[in-house]
């Protein structure tokens, strides 16, 4: 232990909670997000990051010629996006969130290093933080360009930074404000 | 910490502002496929060889392969038809509707989505005249709305309105190359 949560001072003890108490809000309204424009199964991932359109399912390689298909649409149809993240835009993502999980992974990692824990389960825990956004965006790429059997590892990679999230949350408000000793 | 706390300021400053809507989708078809009693959807997967040849035209091809017009029909003949079109800038998306009239002259375009930081540069563009340019210009002609409006804009409006000319260009060769298939 670097340094000890349970007996740190009281302004610590009152950061750390607000930090705690921010994140976990932003992780629920992530959650939500998630819902919104991904979803929480593995086929729906994989309709957000595999190739385009429901066809896609089947339909990964580009077709010897040009495939032309028509269908009705109303006009609340067309003003539904349906949200589909591409190429560019998973490029985009990446290079815009990868690095603010690393740090928000780090500012977790920072209150795992004052826990009272062992020192295999601060390496677990810590690993875990961030093996999280690593499965999260390996998951992405995999739908994207391997195959949409993937999304299950981008599904993993999120109940992942869940679960790093609560353990962390509930061992340093449980050692920071019960057990401090 | 140090490290730590520039690393934060520093991923707050890349972070990508949000989108935002400045003109609903249904606004934009209602605008550019007037009197359209319904709807198709008609969505090109494209071969190989004509996303190539898309690429060649204008140096750009749908990421996903697959490009989706939007056809307004009157008494049951196409009368119009409209796609949505996004570009990618360092700033992030904008979403473009370019619509074409039945000879397949455009008939307008519309600035549907930017991002809260691009919102007031591509405002100050519209607001000189951008889109008009395009207006009654055939899939042939390169869009040049940025050189009309850049001696009355700043310099990142005018950045926008070639954002907005890229859109209308590859919008232009999709329609050109590939509208008419059957």
């Amino acid at each position: 232990m670097l340094y000890d949560l349970r007996n740190s001072d009281s302004l610590v003890r009152w950061l750390v909670t607000l930090l705690l108490a921010t994140l976990g809000t932003s992780y629920l309204f992530g959650a939500w997000m998630v819902g919104l424009y991904a979803g929480f199964t593995p086929r729906k991932v994989a309709e957000t990051y595999g190739p385009a359109g429901e066809t896609a399912m089947v339909m990964q390689m580009p077709p010897e010629t040009t495939l032309v298909t028509e269908r009705h649409v109303s006009m609340a149809e067309m003003d539904e996006e349906q949200h589909h993240v591409d190429l560019d835009l998973l490029v985009q993502d990446t290079h815009v969130h990868m690095p603010m999980y690393a740090v928000l992974a780090a500012c977790l990692s920072v209150i795992v290093l004052g826990l009272a824990i062992s020192r295999a389960a601060g390496l677990g825990i810590i690993t875990l933080l961030f093996a999280a956004p690593w499965l999260d965006f390996a998951g992405m790429w995999l739908t994207k360009l391997v195959s949409p059997h993937f999304a299950i590892v981008t599904l993993a990679g999120g109940w992942a930074m869940a679960l790093g999230y609560c353990l962390v949350a509930a061992l340093a408000t449980y050692q920071m404000w019960w057990r401090k000793s | 910490m140090k490290a730590l706390v520039l690393g934060a300021a520093l991923a707050a400053l890349l972070h990508i502002t949000p989108t935002v809507v400045l003109v609903k989708r249904q606004d934009a078809v209602t605008r550019l496929l007037p009197g359209a009693e319904e709807f198709v959807a008609r969505e090109l997967h494209l071969s190989s060889a004509d996303s190539r040849r898309l690429h060649d035209a204008v140096g750009w091809e749908p990421p996903d392969g697959v490009v989706t017009f939007y056809v307004g029909k009157q008494r049951g003949q196409a009368s119009s038809a409209l796609v949505f079109m996004r570009i990618d800038s360092q700033h992030g998306p904008i979403e473009l509707a370019v619509g074409y009239d039945a000879r397949g002259a455009i008939r307008g375009v519309e600035v549907t989505k930017a991002t809260v930081e691009m919102k007031p540069w591509v405002l100050e563009a519209l607001r000189a005249g951008l889109t008009d340019s395009y207006r009654g210009n055939t899939t042939q002609q390169a869009p040049s709305g940025a050189e009309k409006v850049k001696p009355r804009v700043g310099a990142m409006p005018g950045y926008m309105a070639e954002l907005i000319d890229k859109g209308v260009m590859h919008a232009n060769a999709a329609y050109r190359l590939f509208y008419g298939r059957k």
